[in-house]
C-alpha cells in the first residue's frame, strides 16, 4: 500500500513538473472578489481535484461557493428541478456526456469561451461526446470511464483446474479474448453460494449501458440515424441471451438484478468473483490488501470481444457554464483551471482516466518506467480499451429510453419473458417515446 | 360616503385563508393544470402546452400503470391486515401486563422511530442474497443455496412487506391499547359473573368496543401506505422486472427522472382516488362502529 501511495506521489510530482510549464504560461484572469456558485459531482474519488480549487482562488482572487455536492444521480435530479423553477443562476456545474443533452438551454456553448487552441488539447472523441448539436456543453475532466476485464489470476495459475477445463470445453483454458469464453468460464468457475463467475449490472442505465455494448459487440446498435429503436435484431437477441445464459446458469449471484456499480466493485473485491467488467477507477481499490481481499491476485485485460468486435460504452465526466450565470468569464476560468493539464494529471494520478492527449501519453509513459507492474499493465489496458470506446445517443431521451428498456431485460433475465418477447415490448416503448418526441 | 369594512370574523379568518391557499390550494391547483400538459422539468416551456386529457387516456391504457395501482391495493391490504392482528395481539399482552409497562410501551414504538429509508437499507441488507443476514443464517443451518429475497418476485414483495410491518405495527398497537386503557371495566365483569368465557367477552364485549380505535388507526396508515415509497426505492426500486413496482415508485421514476411531471401528476390524480376510496370505506365503517356502541352524532 505504501509502495502504490510512493508510486502515486512520485507519479504525479514528475508530471507536475513537466505540467508546471504551461500552467506558468496559462492565464486564468484576474477575478478579485467575484463569487461562482458551483453544483459538483461529490465522492471520495472526486475530492482530490477539488482540494486545487483554492489553487485557483489564489490566483484569480475570485472565490468558489460550492452549493451543492451530491451523487451523479442525485445532482441530475437537482438540475432539473432548478431548470423547473428557473433557480439556475449558479455558474459551474458538474455535467457528464450521458446527462448533457437531457439539459436543453441550461449551460452555455464553450466553443466561443475557451480558446481553440485548448479545445485541440482534448481527446477529440471526448470533445465530439461533449458536443451536443454542435454546441460545446463541457469542458472533460480526468474521468474519463470505459469499462476493461479484472480477473482473478490464480483461476489461470492451476493446471488441474486448467486440464477440467479443456476436457469439458475443447480449448486451452486462459484469459477470455471473447465473451463466448468468458460465459464458458464463468459457468465453469461458479461455485454458488460461496464464488461466482462473473457479475454484471443489473438495473437502471447501468444494465441498458452494459447491454447496448453487447449489442454492438455483436455487429448490431441501439438506434439507426433516425433513432428509431433496432437494439431487437438479432443481434440483440444474442447478446441478451448471453446475460440470460448466465443467470440460468447460477454463474451470477441471484442478486446481481438489483446490483449496481458499488455492488459490483464491492463484490470483485471480496475475492468471490472471477471475471467482472468494469471501470478504472476501481483498479487501485482491487489491487488494495487494505480495500481488497483479491489485491495481489487480480489481473486486467483489454475488453473481451462479441462475434464482430469488442467495444466499450464509454462516458466522460465534465465542467459546464450556465447560460445565466452573472461572471461567465470567471467561471470559464474555473473551468478550464478544473480540466487543465495539471489538473488532470493531479487527478488521474490517484487511477482515473485523463481526457487530453498529453497526459495520456505521460501517464502511460510514467508507468512503463515506473516500478509498479499493475498500474502498468491496467492503463495499457485502459488505453487499448479506449480505443473500442463509443458514447450513447446525445440525445435527451436516451435516460429516459433506458428507463423503459431495463425492466424488459430484467424480465427476460429472471425468466419473465423470452427474448425476444422482452425485446419487442421494449422496442416498442422506445418507438412511442421517440415517435412523442418527434424524432420521426 | 359609507366606507363598506369586511366581517370581522373574515378578518380574523383572512391569514388562515392565504396561508393554506399558498401551501395547498395553489400548489393543487397548479399540479391539476400541468396534468393537462406534457410538462417536463428539463423543458419549461412545455408546461405552456394544453393537451387536454392525453396524458389521461395514457395512463387509463397503460397497463404498466394499473399493474403497479392492483399490487398497491395488495399490497395495501396484506399488510393493514397483518399489521391489526399483530398490532391487537400486541396490545391484549400489553394490557395484562402489570410491571414494566411503561418501559415496554417506549420501546414497542422503537421502530416507528427510525426513517423509512434507513428502514430501507437495514433490510435490503437483512435479505441481500449474497452477505445478507437472513441467508446467512440459513445456510449456517445447512441450506446450501441463495434464496433471492429482493429478486424472486414473491419473496421480494414479502421482504417489502416485512419491512413495512416491522416499521408500523407499533402504530396499531399504541391506538388499540389507548382503547384498552379508555375501556369501561363493568361491562367485562358483568360477563365474567355471568359465565362468559375469555374469548365471549372479547368478541362481544371487548372488540366492538375497539372497533372505532381499529378503525381510525386503519384510515391512518391505509393513507400512509397507500403512498409507500422510501422502503420500496431503497430495497427494490420497484424491481426486478417490474415485480415489486408500486404506485410511488412508479409516479416518483416518471417525475424525477424522466423529468416528465405532467404525466406524473395526472398518475398522482388517479391514485387519489384509491386514497379517496380506502377513506371513505375506513370512515364508514368506523361510523357504524360508533353507531354500534351508541355513540353515533
Amino acid at each position: 500500500m505504501k509502495k502504490l501511495n510512493l508510486m502515486k506521489a512520485l507519479l504525479a510530482s514528475s508530471a507536475l513538473i513537466m505540467a508546471s510549464e504551461s500552467v506558468m504560461a496559462q492565464d486564468f484572469g484576474n477575478f478579485d472578489g467575484v463569487t461562482i456558485e458551483a453544483k459538483l459531482i461529490g465522492g471520495e474519488q472526486y475530492e482530490a481535484l477539488y482540494a486545487r480549487i483554492a489553487d485557483w482562488e489564489a490566483l484569480t482572487g475570485a472565490t468558489v461557493n460550492i452549493i451543492s455536492k451530491k451523487s451523479h444521480f442525485e445532482i441530475d435530479k437537482e438540475i432539473k428541478s432548478d431548470m423547473a423553477a428557473g433557480t439556475t443562476s449558479w455558474c459551474v456545474g458538474s455535467n457528464h456526456s450521458s446527462f448533457a443533452p437531457q439539459y436543453e438551454g441550461l449551460y452555455v456553448d464553450l466553443n466561443g469561451l475557451v480558446p481553440a487552441d485548448v479545445i485541440a488539447d482534448f481527446v477529440p472523441g471526448n470533445i465530439a461526446a461533449s458536443t451536443v448539436n454542435g454546441e460545446l456543453l463541457m469542458l472533460p475532466r480526468a474521468q474519463f470511464d470505459v469499462s476493461v476485464l479484472y480477473y482473478l489470476k490464480s483461476n489461470y495459475e492451476d493446471a488441474a483446474q486448467a486440464e477440467a477445463f479443456e476436457a469439458e470445453y475443447g480449448y486451452p483454458l486462459a484469459v477470455p479474448d471473447t465473451w463466448d469464453q468468458v460465459r464458458d468460464q464463468a459457468i465453469f468457475f461458479a461455485d454458488p453460494p460461496n464464488f461466482y463467475g462473473t457479475q454484471y449490472a443489473g438495473k437502471d442505465e447501468a444494465i441498458v449501458g452494459r447491454f447496448y455494448e453487447m449489442v454492438v459487440a455483436e455487429g448490431g446498435n441501439y438506434l439507426d440515424e433516425d433513432n428509431r429503436p433496432i437494439f431487437n435484431s438479432d443481434a440483440g437477441q444474442r447478446a441478451l441471451q448471453w446475460f440470460v445464459d448466465l443467470y440460468e446458469a447460477g454463474a451470477v449471484p441471484a442478486g446481481t438484478t438489483s446490483y449496481v456499480w458499488d455492488d459490483l466493485g464491492q463484490g470483485f473485491a471480496s475475492g468471490t468473483v472471477a471475471l467482472n467488467l468494469d471501470w478504472p477507477g476501481w483498479a487501485g481499490f482491487f489491487n488494495d490488501p487494505e480495500s481488497s481481499k483479491a489485491a495481489g491476485n487480480v489481473g486486467v485485460a483489454i475488453q473481451p470481444m462479441g462475434s464482430v468486435t469488442r467495444t466499450g460504452w464509454a462516458g466522460h465526466h465534465g465542467f459546464s457554464v450556465t447560460n445565466d450565470c452573472e461572471n461567465q468569464d470567471a467561471a470559464v476560468s474555473l473551468v478550464m483551471f478544473l480540466t487543465s493539464e495539471e489538473s488532470q494529471l493531479a487527478e488521474s494520478a490517484g487511477g482515473s482516466l485523463p481526457t487530453r492527449t498529453a497526459v495520456w501519453e505521460a501517464n502511460v509513459a510514467a508507468a512503463r518506467e515506473g516500478d509498479d507492474p499493475f498500474r502498468a499493465e491496467s492503463l495499457a489496458a485502459f488505453a487499448a480499451g479506449a480505443e473500442y470506446s463509443f458514447a450513447v445517443p446525445a440525445i435527451p431521451e436516451w435516460g429516459e429510453s433506458t428507463n423503459l428498456v431495463f425492466p424488459e431485460l430484467q424480465a427476460a433475465i429472471v425468466g419473465d419473458k423470452t427474448v425476444e418477447e422482452a425485446l419487442n415490448d421494449a422496442a416498442e416503448a422506445v418507438d412511442e417515446l421517440m415517435r412523442e418526441s418527434g424524432y420521426y | 360616503m359609507i366606507r363598506r369594512r369586511l366581517p370581522q370574523w373574515f378578518v380574523l379568518l383572512l391569514p388562515a385563508f392565504i396561508v393554506i391557499a399558498a401551501v395547498v390550494l395553489i400548489p393543487l391547483i397548479f399540479s391539476l393544470y400541468s396534468s393537462f400538459t406534457p410538462y417536463k422539468l428539463t423543458r419549461p416551456s412545455t408546461l405552456w402546452t394544453w393537451v387536454g386529457t392525453s396524458n389521461y387516456e395514457k395512463i387509463l391504457t397503460d397497463a404498466k400503470f394499473w399493474t403497479a395501482f392492483g399490487r398497491t391495493i395488495l399490497f395495501l391490504t396484506i399488510v393493514l391486515n397483518v399489521e391489526l392482528l399483530l398490532g391487537l395481539g400486541i396490545a391484549l399482552m400489553m394490557n395484562k401486563i402489570t410491571w414494566g409497562q411503561r418501559t415496554l410501551r417506549t420501546i414497542l414504538m422503537f421502530p416507528m422511530m427510525f426513517s423509512p429509508i434507513l428502514v430501507g437499507f437495514q433490510f435490503k441488507f437483512i435479505f441481500n442474497d449474497n452477505v445478507g443476514l437472513v441467508n446467512n443464517v440459513l445456510q449456517s443451518l445447512g441450506s446450501d443455496s441463495a434464496l433471492p429475497w429482493l429478486v424472486d418476485g414473491k419473496l421480494a414483495m414479502f421482504s417489502i412487506m416485512f419491512a413495512e410491518i416491522w416499521m408500523s405495527t407499533s402504530v396499531f398497537a399504541i391506538l388499540i391499547l389507548a382503547g384498552l386503557f379508555a375501556m369501561p371495566r363493568d361491562p367485562l365483569e358483568a360477563a365474567k359473573v355471568d359465565g362468559c368465557t375469555p374469548w365471549q367477552s372479547f368478541r362481544h364485549i371487548t372488540l366492538p368496543f375497539l372497533m372505532p380505535f381499529i378503525f381510525i388507526a386503519m384510515t391512518i396508515r391505509s393513507l400512509d401506505v397507500a403512498r409507500a415509497y422510501d422502503i420500496v426505492q431503497i430495497m427494490t426500486g420497484g424491481g426486478p422486472a417490474r415485480r415489486t413496482e408500486l404506485l410511488w415508485t412508479l409516479m416518483s421514476r416518471t417525475g424525477y427522472v424522466d423529468a416528465r411531471m405532467g404525466l406524473a401528476n395526472a398518475m398522482g390524480y388517479i391514485s387519489i382516488i384509491l386514497s379517496i376510496l380506502f377513506t371513505i370505506y375506513f370512515f364508514r365503517k368506523l361510523s357504524a362502529a360508533r353507531a354500534d356502541l351508541g355513540m353515533e352524532g
